[in-house]
């Protein structure tokens, strides 16, 4: 996927605003996360038979201004779900491998780590984290991240965005060098959370435009 | 498995029901927020739906060695906290107001169906089973969690669980088949009984067993052979965990209940079996027999004037004796921990 330049992301930072119609957008095919990867036998035991991860796919579009980027996900979801209570939100992520060759799938490994914000529809939240494996995720540097979410006519529509420079355990994104994302979808209504999910199969090409 | 494991002998002839054991531990340890509903000490009449209500129907656990899957217990089987209506019962004047709970009529809460149990007068039947996090010797709980936040203390086997690593996935909450695990919709994290760790480990009995007015609840290590628990569950094999075959090797064990004699249609004694056996198989598996067989045998021991270890043990004339190594005293411990403060 390309993220346009624009003169400044301060239009973008609503799901809905307009400026969004301009911006091409790239469909990313999800897949259930496997259930082979998933890091407990009582996991594997107790969704076996369940489905999960139908979300098919995702609209994913960008753009940056230089000094921070804006990625927009839009995907279909019947219904809202904020977890309020005891009930399981919605929530969706963007990764980026930080060093290494990390597998998305595997979320990294102690010597290629995987940094992802992870939004969720509980409180409208968005989180900083570090991953280096299935399971072994702590809170990582705040890179100024920011959420926006809206739901309309079964679709949920989320503008992340996050400074460009990195640190060690952010990868840093410029137009000079080539990126990559991922993306996971939760969808809590099905009592979806932690391995349980629908991911991008493979790393995509994140290409900012100079 | 640790290399020393607290255990629990609960004593079920001598509970009267009385709730002191659950009030102890709620004051103790779940008046904080997200914790109105939360329960780590209940006491449920048997035969009955339990806390949660048909916990027993609710899956997880172990057959065979492989993880079976479980249901996620809502809160509102475990039962809502309720609202009292205290300004109007005690403040309000109104001298036939009476107390009790305001807002939608509840249809469910802990201890729920006390005193119903089963079985037709003259021969209906029932005791009480209080319960507790197990700390198991292979915990469902913590081999279900993702990210390993749950722990079992090598230096004495109890079970705990690292908020700081939870992220509330509750997967533990369906792999325990006890259901003794709660969710802080506030803290956004499962929490559980936590065996009084911090009593604990100053040499104090659980708040549950130091309360109970009717001496029921043992405490001590497994494999201390001077201690209750040793003799009770090893030795004289009369404490059995409750549902083995949910295959976590709960280490809070029972004492089965004798029962009453049933009544003919004469209204004449004429056995002393009316809780059936096979409903006492299927809380604590076929064991439960020579349990029942050996206590009675050493009763009447007892009444032949003739001495039994095992009574003397079960009746604890020696209040202190109960709690194998874990018999401080509260304000001793802390004075001690105080003066320690001061330096």
């Amino acid at each position: 996927m390309q993220s346009l330049n624009v003169a400044n992301i301060g239009g973008y930072l609503d799901p809905a605003s307009g400026e969004w119609r301009d911006v091409p957008g790239t469909t990313v095919e999800m897949v259930p996360a496997p259930l082979g990867l998933q890091p407990t036998d009582y996991i594997i035991a107790s969704w076996q038979d369940r489905p999960y991860g139908e979300v098919e796919s995702l609209l994913a579009s960008s753009v940056h201004d230089g000094n921070r980027i804006a990625i927009r996900l839009d995907w279909a979801s019947a219904r809202p779900n904020t977890g309020a209570g005891e009930g399981f939100p919605d929530a969706a992520a963007i990764a980026f491998p930080v060093r290494g060759e990390p597998e998305l799938m595997q979320m990294g490994s102690e010597d290629a780590p995987v940094h992802f914000l992870q939004w969720m529809a509980r409180k409208n939240m968005v989180r900083s984290v570090l991953a280096t494996g299935i399971g072994l995720s702590v809170t990582a540097p705040s890179i100024a991240e920011t959420v926006a979410a809206g739901w309309s006519s079964g679709r949920w529509t989320v503008v992340f965005t996050r400074e460009m420079s990195g640190t060690s355990d952010v990868s840093s994104l410029s137009p000079e060098k080539n990126s990559q994302i991922g993306f996971a979808i939760w969808n809590g209504a099905n009592e979806e959370r932690a391995g349980i999910k629908a991911v991008s199969p493979a790393w995509e090409d994140l290409i900012l435009r100079a | 498995m640790s290399s020393k494991q607290v255990a629990m002998v609960i004593d079920l002839n001598k509970c009267i029901g009385c709730q002191t054991c659950t009030v102890a531990c709620k004051t103790q340890w779940t008046s904080g927020e997200g914790q109105e509903g939360m329960w780590w000490n209940t006491v449920a009449t048997a035969p009955g739906k339990g806390t949660p209500k048909n916990w027993e129907n609710m899956g997880g656990g172990f057959r065979n060695g492989k993880a079976q899957p479980g249901k996620l217990p809502k809160q509102t089987e475990f039962g809502d906290p309720w609202e009292f209506n205290f300004e109007e019962a005690l403040f309000s004047g109104d001298q036939h107001a009476t107390l009790g709970p305001v807002g939608e009529e509840p249809d469910w809460g802990t201890n729920w169906d006390e005193d119903i149990g089963a079985g037709e007068y003259p021969n209906s039947y029932f005791f009480y089973i209080p319960r507790i996090c197990n700390h198991c010797t292979k915990p469902a709980c913590m081999e279900a969690c993702p990210r390993g936040a749950i722990f079992k203390r090598d230096e004495d086997g109890i079970v705990l669980i690292n908020e700081d690593h939870c992220r509330g996935f509750r997967f533990c909450q369906e792999a325990c088949p006890y259901k003794e695990i709660y969710y802080n919709t506030v803290s956004g994290t499962a929490q559980k009984c936590i065996f009084c760790l911090p009593r604990v480990e100053e040499g104090v009995a659980t708040a549950c067993s130091r309360q109970c007015p009717g001496r029921v609840r043992f405490l001590g290590f497994l494999d201390d052979k001077d201690g209750p628990i040793y003799k009770l569950v090893h030795e004289h094999k009369v404490a059995l965990p409750l549902h083995p075959e949910y295959e976590t090797q709960p280490n809070v064990f029972y004492i089965p209940p004798l029962a009453p004699p049933s009544f003919d249609d004469e209204g004449n004694p004429v056995d002393d079996k009316r809780i059936p056996i096979d409903y006492l198989i299927s809380l604590f598996g076929p064991e439960v027999r020579q349990s029942i067989e050996k206590i009675k045998a050493e009763r009447e021991k007892r009444k032949r004037g003739e001495p039994s270890e095992l009574m003397d043990v079960l009746i604890s004339r020696n209040w202190l004796d109960m709690f194998g190594p874990f018999t401080n005293q509260p304000q001793d411990v802390a004075k001690t921990l105080e003066e320690r403060a001061r330096g």
